[in-house]
């Protein structure tokens, strides 16, 4: 598992006291009495003071006299009722009808921001110093309680939910516990761990909701900073990825269908530009996950997939792609493979069918299975559904790298012909041409997925396609080739490097003979469309 | 076209979920959310003609461009404006221009002229201070500033 199981284990446990209604008479009153008392503190004297470890040092004395530090139980408890009064005020200002919006705010959040830094305090101190883990602990369960309070709210009154209260909780928590305070810092990794899981099981799919406030939580610019760049060996990389998956995964079903209502489109509208952030900031971390990312994103997204498949490392130099005569085996970065953090290979279901796909790609028999594949890559009848698309994307990127490695242990380069003739080839030429539209299209999704900055990968199926279409045995796999790679290109920048490079080979490389294609002159708009995409690939190449 | 592969219909779950959504569209985080409560200033954002500028430009960042303001706007800026990176610049700017901030009275002051008495532990003259009461700049002769009131902090 990517978090850490004693941090999800409190977590959860916190998520489980938040329905619980157990508690010993007389805690709410306590409660609320103690925390109105702390907020005044708060509200009054400025930060500065509460800070102050005497004033602080009094508070936590009388929760002590209140009997509220006496167990775990009780403290769990006291965090759950404050939580519940601070949902209330929310509610409460919110109803009144006379109170203008931004005032009704200004008072929920005098509550919350006062219990946010209690909170903060709490976890500062509590425990020995040197033993980190009853601070995390105690954060992990708070986080819990709030999530938990959240989700049971949400279902509990459905379109009247309402998300600033909690939203305003967590950023503000998490601001706290980034300042600069030593003892904070050395918790930076296991505060932010607790937070990228926190807000996994708050995902979209869970509170749908709240996600418009998700989506500034985890694209907060400190949110971000943190979890990419101070944490140290990028260990918070695959919690930021599986935060982005989970975006991916909700908005899937409604990009899919383009049912694109305005909610839809302003939830559309900022993952883009988080992922132009990330494009622009963190290219590296688009680069190591896109696999991932592309099983998710709905193959007719193709600007989203753009964004991720045009990122490259920023210490390469990519040649023009518009280069007279570039020789694209001739680029030293041609040979290296580029980094894949997503375990494609557990994809290839069930354990028999890999057996036989290594086996295949061993002895180059039996032919049965390659008759068989289809079978194994179709899932339903139903159109639109038929295939199992994220099968479909491990297995070319499988049989692909085992190719590369194949002809780089003969110390050859890959080239248009000699990943000819190979059980390698066998796969991909049988997909192409056994294949139905719907399971062809993903088919060659897949494999322009690959086509990005100059890498082993990129170069390799940069051949293949080329390879497939000359070798097509009829006009439906080369239009279905031209379809995939163009509605790439004739979309908004960016454009992958290896998608244009490949595109450009296609239509000037005579052995091709692009425009002898029928379905380049089918219909007069479509053969305007290719003169235009040549004219500005073809033009600059010609100089 | 726009969808390859063919529409599937929305499932119920799809449809609670884009319903939720709606809801949440209707009451949007607004910048203030997450943003420290301001004592002055809050955020009330409204549409402004195209024409007019749309975003600060990038140099209002700089301490160079707070040098360049007047006093009065930098006076503005650190009382009105507490904890922003705005009110660090301009008491960095004030600070260049020579004034000092007064922990006590929470003012700041500059010499009017050389100290008639400077020891270890304060010095005396007559200042220039800017009363953010009165809203204006005023002058006190024979005033003891004393160095504990003087906020000495390094602005990096």
């Amino acid at each position: 598992d990517r978090y850490l199981s004693g941090a999800s284990h409190y977590i959860h446990s916190g998520m489980h006291h938040s329905c619980d209604t157990d508690d010993p008479p007389g805690l709410q009153e306590k409660t609320e009495f103690l925390l109105k008392d702390w907020v005044a503190l708060y509200t009054q004297q400025n930060q500065q003071s509460t800070r102050d470890a005497r004033n602080f040092g009094a508070f936590v004395q009388k929760m002590n006299t209140y009997g509220i530090l006496k167990t775990d139980d009780l403290i769990t408890r006291f965090f759950r009722q404050a939580t519940h009064i601070c949902t209330d005020v929310v509610y409460r200002m919110f109803a009144e009808p006379s109170l203008p919006i931004n005032q009704a705010k200004n008072k929920i959040f005098q509550w919350i921001d006062a219990f946010v830094h209690l909170i903060a305090m709490l976890v500062r101190h509590s425990g020995e110093a040197g033993n980190p883990t009853t601070k995390i602990n105690l954060l992990n369960k708070v986080l819990g309680i709030v999530l938990g309070t959240l989700i049971k709210d949400h279902e509990m009154r459905g379109v009247s939910f309402q998300q600033v209260g909690y939203h305003r909780f967590f950023m503000m928590l998490f601001m706290e516990l980034c300042t600069a305070d030593v003892i904070l810092e050395s918790l930076m990794h296991s505060i932010v761990s607790a937070f990228a899981y926190t807000y996994h099981l708050l995902n979209p799919s869970v509170a749908p909701g709240f996600c418009f406030a998700w989506l500034e939580l985890i694209s907060h610019r400190v949110f971000l900073g943190r979890i990419l760049v101070q944490i140290p060996g990028q260990k918070g990389w695959p919690l930021y990825a599986q935060l982005l998956q989970d975006l991916f995964k909700y908005l899937a079903p409604f990009l899919r269908n383009t049912e694109l209502g305005k909610p839809v489109q302003l939830l559309y509208k900022g993952t883009l530009r988080v992922l132009l952030v990330l494009l622009h900031d963190f290219p590296e971390f688009l680069c190591d996950y896109h696999f991932g990312f592309c099983d998710t994103i709905p193959p007719n997204c193709v600007q989203m997939r753009n964004i991720i498949l045009s990122a490259f490392p920023r210490n390469m130099r990519l040649p023009d792609p518009f280069t007279p005569n570039l020789k694209v085996d001739m680029l030293s970065d041609s040979s290296n493979a580029p980094k894949v953090l997503s375990s494609y290979i557990m994809n290839i279901q069930p354990a028999n069918f890999k057996k036989d796909l290594d086996s295949y790609l061993k002895a180059r028999a039996p032919v049965t299975f390659l008759s068989e594949l289809r079978g194994h890559l179709q899932v339903t009848s139903e159109p639109g559904t038929r295939y199992n698309m994220a099968l479909m994307n491990a297995l070319v990127m499988y049989v692909g790298t085992q190719a590369i490695a194949l002809i780089r242990n003969k110390n050859f380069v890959p080239n248009t012909s000699n990943i000819a003739h190979s059980a390698h080839m066998d796969i991909f030429q049988n997909l192409a041409v056994d294949l139905d539209t719907e399971g062809r299209y993903l088919f060659l999704n897949a494999i322009a997925n690959q086509l990005r900055y100059p890498n082993s990968h990129t170069h390799y199926f940069s051949c293949a396609v080329l390879h497939l279409f000359a070798e097509a045995n009829s006009e439906a796999i080369q239009e279905q080739i031209t379809r995939v790679l163009l509605e790439r290109l004739i979309v908004n920048r960016p454009h992958p490097w290896g998608l244009l490079i490949t595109f450009i080979e296609l239509i000037k490389n005579p052995i091709y003979k692009f425009w002898d294609h029928d379905f380049v002159h089918c219909a007069p708009e479509i053969t305007k469309l290719f003169e235009s995409v040549a004219r500005s690939c073809l033009a600059k190449s010609n100089v | 076209g726009v969808t390859p592969l063919g529409p599937t219909p929305l499932q119920k779950e799809h449809q609670m979920q884009f319903q939720m959504m709606e809801a949440a569209y209707y009451h949007l985080p607004q910048p203030m959310d997450t943003e420290k409560l301001q004592t002055y200033f809050h955020r009330a954002p409204v549409l402004t003609p195209s024409h007019y500028p749309q975003a600060q430009m990038p140099i209002y960042d700089t301490v160079e461009f707070y040098q360049r303001l007047s006093t009065e706007t930098l006076f503005f800026v650190f009382y009105y404006m507490e904890g922003s990176k705005a009110q660090y610049l301009a008491a960095k700017a004030l600070k260049k221009q020579s004034w000092r901030f007064h922990t006590k009275y929470m003012m700041w002051f500059q010499r009017h002229e050389e100290p008639k008495i400077i020891n270890d532990d304060y010095e005396q003259g007559t200042y220039i201070y800017f009363d953010y009461e009165k809203w204006s700049q005023r002058k006190k002769e024979g005033f003891t500033f004393e160095y504990k009131y003087l906020e000495d902090k390094e602005l990096n």
